[in-house]
């Protein structure tokens, strides 16, 4: 007979063993897609590796493909550690795109000095008033978060078009093949973010700026008063209230405060890389959703994200550049999706244990004794 | 506005409503037992790439194939929800996550883009579900086109509203189903199986997402593209809330839905220009109206979420 | 007719009749003789407890068999004992003279035994026909199932609209749809747990009288209540249990509620005796918590509190005793500032509480203990030393400005966990860990050690053992030696005989008596607790 029996502690060793078992069964798995196939997985594993990390410039192109990733992972990590569902990193991410685009066309020729801190306010401050809704809803009514934050993600993505495609608007190239295509103004170039690095690494400064982010964040959630109330709060939100911790405004401060680092990440998206609203390339890319991904394998540890974030931007980074007849296009999010039904089946692991036979689970008095 | 331009608009509705209501349709068995599946988009893909290769790739009567490609795509669509079915109810994962693992994994650029070129399905597929003309019925003004004029998975998706409705409202299965999805501890008092509902609707939930699926590889698309649900799935989701998990109230919001993803087409050649990022925009924003209205207690409690929606039963312990 | 060993209406100081169920008498002879219940030897333990010690039990068919005792005495237990849910350790049971052995609550209900829970096993959203036809068997058939209701209804006097949503009804109402429910599946045996405890005393005559039916039908009723008041309305019998044993079986019409009492509470220990222990001496001067004319809202309007007054000293310990659910809790919650109060004042050592909510009590020095301690008292999941810094962490020295300091919060830790003995393998476990007794002392190392000047403590030692129960009395009485006041409140009339300098007794939310030291009289007490408000002085 197999019963599942909780644990009522959970081994330190198993925080890290898990999530490497997770990637290395998800890779095992994707192998066995892979070779079922007709390809080679230790062929298309290898190209993966040589094209992700295989020379500087690799390096570059991976982390530029792991910023949205990072700040999006941070954006889950921050909301899933408190048990609120915030699947509209996507949304916000959006709203912080326009956001920043927005301030950046408007500041021309303002030095990046000015302009790029208010495009970084600006998008935080649009992904964090988009997440502030749902959020809003979730503390006064306890309206699904899920749902509402899923839904407001198709609402920015049109929101989104509706600026490029479906109006004239500030943000719409009118001239130029802007009258042939619809397409967004560019930044100019004062607005256009820094990279930094040497010797051919690139590192965009929304990057840096994500490391900042989780650095901070880990330390709210570790070091400061805040972070205790969220502990406690996501815990037992009873024991929060007998202690005096404002329920509600601690959930709106979170939500709000994950949209924001979504909203980062949207104006990283202008500033650093495509330097102009590109509401088709936005919803192609599902940021939003890997990083989920990126926040589950971190196990909701914003300083896990960042290397995490470093893995599947390689991913993602080796599957745009090696798409063709042998890497069929698909296997990124297959292995993506792998890895996050990896990630969270095996934390299952965490909590429970599994055991062969009769035994009586062991009583807290006699686990005390055990542990004594 | 005339006639015909009213008539459009309700054959589109149907039309583009009906992948929607197969996938909402089975969301609403799976949400009844308290099974929250996020994954529907990827479940309706699989269902669409499976589809296509067998008519791709199966010989015989146009009928046969259509029918096995419906089988297909029911059985590939179970297969995929039974990974979130494993996952949230016997290993207790979160359910918001596993089925957004599901989405991810399966999805546009997932497992069902993968097999699409692992398959090579580049050109239309030969096997198409048509428009039947029913009982040679279909000239008849209004009813004709709307009653008469639909293809097969139109029909069966009205079998299915009905069928459901009455699974759900009138038959002892249904009621313990209901009340799994209510108070699954009272239910286990009451000495129902709790699990077994659960997986079973969960995969019933991804058999009808899976046909949604082929609704748009065999009909609205017949020539694949990645992702070309194109979204579909959470519309779905979205619907199955705005028509408070009853099938009948879900086909008038798949209708209305479907309508809406045409209207600005239609509008547009009456020379009124909507942006359709607007009317887009509509079916969402009404969800998350009705989401909270609900949550905040203005609507009837009746109408509300399964209470146990998105929470793992676990015995208590004793 | 004898009452088993005590002899009727005799009282029994300090006795424990061993086996009283040898009382086979007067209602068992209606029916032939064969009991419909015959429990023998029952026992079943849990890990450091035996809920149920050789336990006897014997109903007769077509009686009302009340179970009386105080709570842990091992009513909950015998009777999932005989509803298949708890599989005796030994002993063995007999239904219509054939011996059964459940392995699970289906077994039982196919036996024909049936038990209203305390919590009722409803799909709130449902209406009643479906709730009804829920686990039932046959075709769905709802209006068949109305019919039935109504039919039910109307012989055992319990009307129900049928089509009505099972969240719209009032908890009586509720309650007789699991009656029915019971009735409409056979029950032979009905268990109704602690039925009065959710309904109006209008909704219980309705219910005894219900009762009353059912037993003239030839069931049995076991009616499990520690309300003496009720169990003298209407039972034909009563079995006491005490610390998990038999205490007694006698006829209802030949006792009398004082002896009841008595047999409920025991008597093995004389508590008026014992003064001379160095009890903490009371500041008669130093009023250190002064409520006037409190009012809250209650869960049910029999827990609201009304108007209640109550004073307590510096170092003086004051015990509100009461059957659960009379309002103790909500009084509570409405001092600490969870709870809104609806009129009235409260002052804590000379200073008026602003309804603030728990910080603002914090502050002036009121701490409370409350009755669910793991999820409230405590966040369970999270680290012993995050628990003990639970109240004290927006405050330097455990935080400076936004941050906190982890090295004064472990450095506090460590110091109570020494302080107050708590046995755990490091400060960084999770709390839920703990053993009862350790989670207990956790939440009075925080709460004591905050040297409040009013303690609030809510049943502070339900549910621990012998050992943990001393500990936890010792530390309240060191907090009172130390000056600090304390309320507490409990269901256990012992431990207020024990410790308390005064005993307040209180029912559906009113203050109905109160004993100063010395003047305690358990049988006064008991009638008080149980309702039998009589004058509203007590013995002083």
């Amino acid at each position: 007979m197999i019963r599942l029996e909780p644990r009522l502690l959970r081994p330190k060793w198993l925080s890290v063993a898990v999530p490497v078992g997770s990637i290395v069964v998800a890779l095992v798995l994707g192998a066995i897609l892979i070779t079922v196939s007709g390809n080679s997985a230790l062929d298309t594993y290898g190209r993966i590796l040589d094209v992700a990390f295989g020379s500087v410039q690799s390096w570059s192109d991976t982390i530029v493909a792991a910023t949205p990733l990072l700040l999006t992972g941070l954006a889950a990590a921050a909301a899933f550690k408190m048990g609120l569902f915030n699947i509209g990193g996507q949304g916000q991410f959006v709203m912080g795109a326009i956001a920043a685009s927005g301030v950046g066309l408007a500041l021309p020729d303002v030095t990046g000095f000015v302009s790029i801190p208010l495009m970084i306010a600006a998008g935080m401050l649009a992904g964090g008033l988009w997440a502030a809704i749902p959020g809003f809803f979730k503390t006064r009514f306890g309206t699904n978060e899920v749902i509402t934050t899923l839904m407001l993600n198709y609402v920015a993505a049109n929101v989104a078009g509706y600026l490029i495609f479906g109006s004239m608007s500030f943000w719409r190239l009118t001239t130029g093949s802007g009258q042939v295509f619809p397409q967004g103004r560019p930044l100019s170039d004062e607005a256009v973010w820094p990279a930094f690095g040497g010797g051919g690494l690139e590192i965009p400064l929304g990057f840096i700026l994500g490391c900042m982010a989780a650095a901070c964040l880990w330390a709210l959630y570790r070091y400061t008063r805040f972070g205790f109330e969220i502990g406690v709060v996501s815990d037992s939100p009873e024991a929060a209230r007998y202690a005096g911790i404002n329920v509600p405004r601690t959930g709106l401060a979170v939500m709000t405060l994950s949209g924001a680092l979504a909203g980062l990440g949207g104006a990283s998206d202008i500033g650093d890389i495509r330097h102009v609203l590109d509401p088709k390339g936005l919803g192609q890319t599902g940021y939003g959703y890997t990083g989920i991904v990126v926040a589950a394998l971190a196990r909701w540890n914003p300083l896990a994200v960042i290397p995490l974030s470093i893995l599947l931007g390689a991913l993602a980074n080796a599957g745009r550049a090696l798409q063709g007849a042998t890497f069929p296009a698909g296997l990124v999010g297959t292995l993506q999706g792998l890895l996050l039904f990896c990630a969270v089946s095996g934390e299952f692991l965490t909590r429970y244990r599994v055991r062969v036979g009769h035994k009586r689970p062991l009583s807290a008095a006699e686990l005390e004794a055990q542990a004594a | 506005m005339n006639d015909s331009f009213l008539m459009a608009i309700l054959v589109s509705a149907l039309f583009y409503g009906t992948p929607l209501l197969f996938a909402a349709l089975g969301e609403v068995l799976t949400e009844r037992s308290g099974v929250l599946n996020l994954g529907v988009e990827g479940m309706m893909l699989m269902g669409a790439v499976v589809g296509s290769v067998v008519s791709a790739r199966l010989g015989g009567p146009s009928w046969f194939v259509l029918g096995v490609a419906i089988l297909a795509a029911m059985l590939v669509g179970a297969l995929t929800a039974l990974l979130h079915a494993f996952a949230t109810i016997t290993l207790r994962v979160e359910q918001t996550v596993s089925g957004l693992a599901l989405t991810i994994l399966a999805g546009a650029a997932g497992l069902s883009s993968y097999l699409a070129n692992v398959w090579q399905l580049r050109d239309p597929v030969p096997h198409q579900f048509t428009r039947i003309d029913v009982l040679g019925l279909a000239g008849l003004p209004v009813v004709g086109p709307l009653l008469f004029h639909q293809t097969f998975l139109t029909y069966l998706s009205w079998v299915l509203v009905a069928v459901g409705s009455w699974y759900l409202f009138r038959t002892r299965a249904g009621l313990n189903l209901r009340a799994v999805g209510e108070s699954p501890s009272t239910a286990d008092a009451m000495g129902l199986n709790v699990v077994r509902t659960r997986y079973v609707h969960t995969l019933a939930g991804g058999a009808l997402a899976g046909i949604g699926g082929i609704c748009f590889s065999l009909s609205i698309v017949p020539t694949w593209q990645d992702g070309m649900t194109a979204g579909r799935g959470w519309i779905a989701l979205a619907l199955v809330i705005f028509g408070f998990w009853r099938p009948v109230w879900v086909m008038l919001g798949a209708y209305l839905f479907g309508a809406l993803a045409s209207l600005s087409l239609t509008l547009q050649a009456q020379g009124i220009d909507i942006a359709p990022e607007i009317l887009d925009s509509i079916p969402y924003v009404m969800t998350i109206v009705v989401l909270v209205a609900v949550s905040a207690g203005w609507s009837s409690r009746r109408l509300s979420a399964p209470d146990a929606l998105g929470t793992a039963f676990e015995r208590e312990a004793r | 007719m004898a009452t088993a060993e005590t002899g009727a209406g005799a009282p029994v100081p300090g006795g424990r009749p061993s086996n009283a169920a040898d009382a086979s008498g007067p209602a068992s002879a209606r029916a032939g003789g064969v009991p419909a219940v015959s429990m023998r030897g029952v026992t079943k333990r849990f890990v450091g407890v035996v809920a149920n010690d050789h336990v006897d039990l014997e109903v007769a068919p077509g009686e009302v068999h009340a179970l009386l005792g105080e709570n842990g005495a091992g009513k909950s237990t015998l009777s999932n004992v005989l509803t298949g849910l708890y599989r005796p350790d030994e002993g063995t049971i007999r239904l219509f003279g054939q011996e059964v052995s459940f392995s699970s609550p289906r077994d039982a209900i196919a036996a024909g035994v049936a038990m209203v829970h305390q919590h009722f096993r409803l799909v709130t959203k449902f209406t009643v026909a479906e709730n009804f036809l829920l686990g039932s068997g046959g075709a769905y058939d709802a209006k068949t199932a109305a019919q039935r209701i109504r039919e039910l209804g109307e012989e055992y006097g319990l009307p129900v609209d049928p089509d009505a949503n099972v969240w719209e009804l009032s908890v009586g109402e509720q309650q007789r749809v699991e009656i029915l429910k019971a009735l409409d599946r056979r029950a032979r045996i009905l268990i109704l747990d602690e039925p009065t405890a959710v309904l109006t005393p209008q909704e219980a005559d309705a219910l005894f009288a219900t009762m009353r039916r059912m037993a003239d039908d030839g069931r049995s009723v076991i009616f499990i209540s520690h309300k003496l008041q009720e169990v003298m309305k209407v039972s034909d019998r009563v079995t006491t249990l005490r610390d998990g044993k038999t205490v007694g079986t006698v006829v209802t019409a030949e006792t009398t509620s004082a002896e009841l009492a008595r047999q409920m509470v025991g008597r093995s220990v004389v508590f008026s005796a014992d003064d001379t222990a160095d009890r903490p001496e009371v500041d008669p001067d130093r009023v250190v918590l002064d409520v006037r004319g409190l009012s809250a809202e209650g869960v049910r309007p029999q827990s609201s509190p009304k108007g209640v007054d109550l004073q307590v000293h510096a170092g003086e310990i004051v015990a509100i005793c009461g059957v659960s659910g009379n309002g103790q809790r909500e009084l509570a919650a409405a001092i600490y500032g969870i709870r809104r109060r609806t009129a009235g004042t409260v002052a804590i050592d000379g200073v008026q509480s602003r309804q603030k909510g728990p910080r603002e009590s914090t502050a002036l020095g009121l701490a409370f203990i409350p009755e669910d301690r793991l999820r409230t008292g405590l966040s369970p999941s999270l680290p012993i030393h995050a628990n003990l810094a639970l109240k004290g962490y927006r405050r330097p020295p455990l935080s400076r400005g936004p941050f906190l300091d982890g090295r004064a919060i472990r450095a506090r830790a460590e110091e109570l966990v020494r302080r107050y003995g708590i046995k755990t393998p490091s400060i960084d476990t999770p709390t839920r860990v703990l053993s009862g007794g350790n989670v207990q002392k956790v939440l009075l190392a925080r709460e004591i050690g905050s040297d409040p000047h009013i303690l609030i403590a809510s049943t502070p030692t339900r549910g621990l053992d012998v050992g943990a129960i001393e500990t936890v009395r010792h530390l309240l009485m060191d907090a009172a030696r130390a000056g600090t006041g304390v309320l507490l409140i409990t269901e256990d009339l012992d431990e207020a005989m024990a410790l308390a300098h005064r005993i307040v007794v209180m029912f559906e939310g009113r203050v109905v008596g109160e004993f100063p030291r010395g003047h305690y009289d358990i049988e006064r007490i008991g009638l008080l607790m149980g309702g039998h408000t009589g004058d509203r002085e007590g013995a002083a």
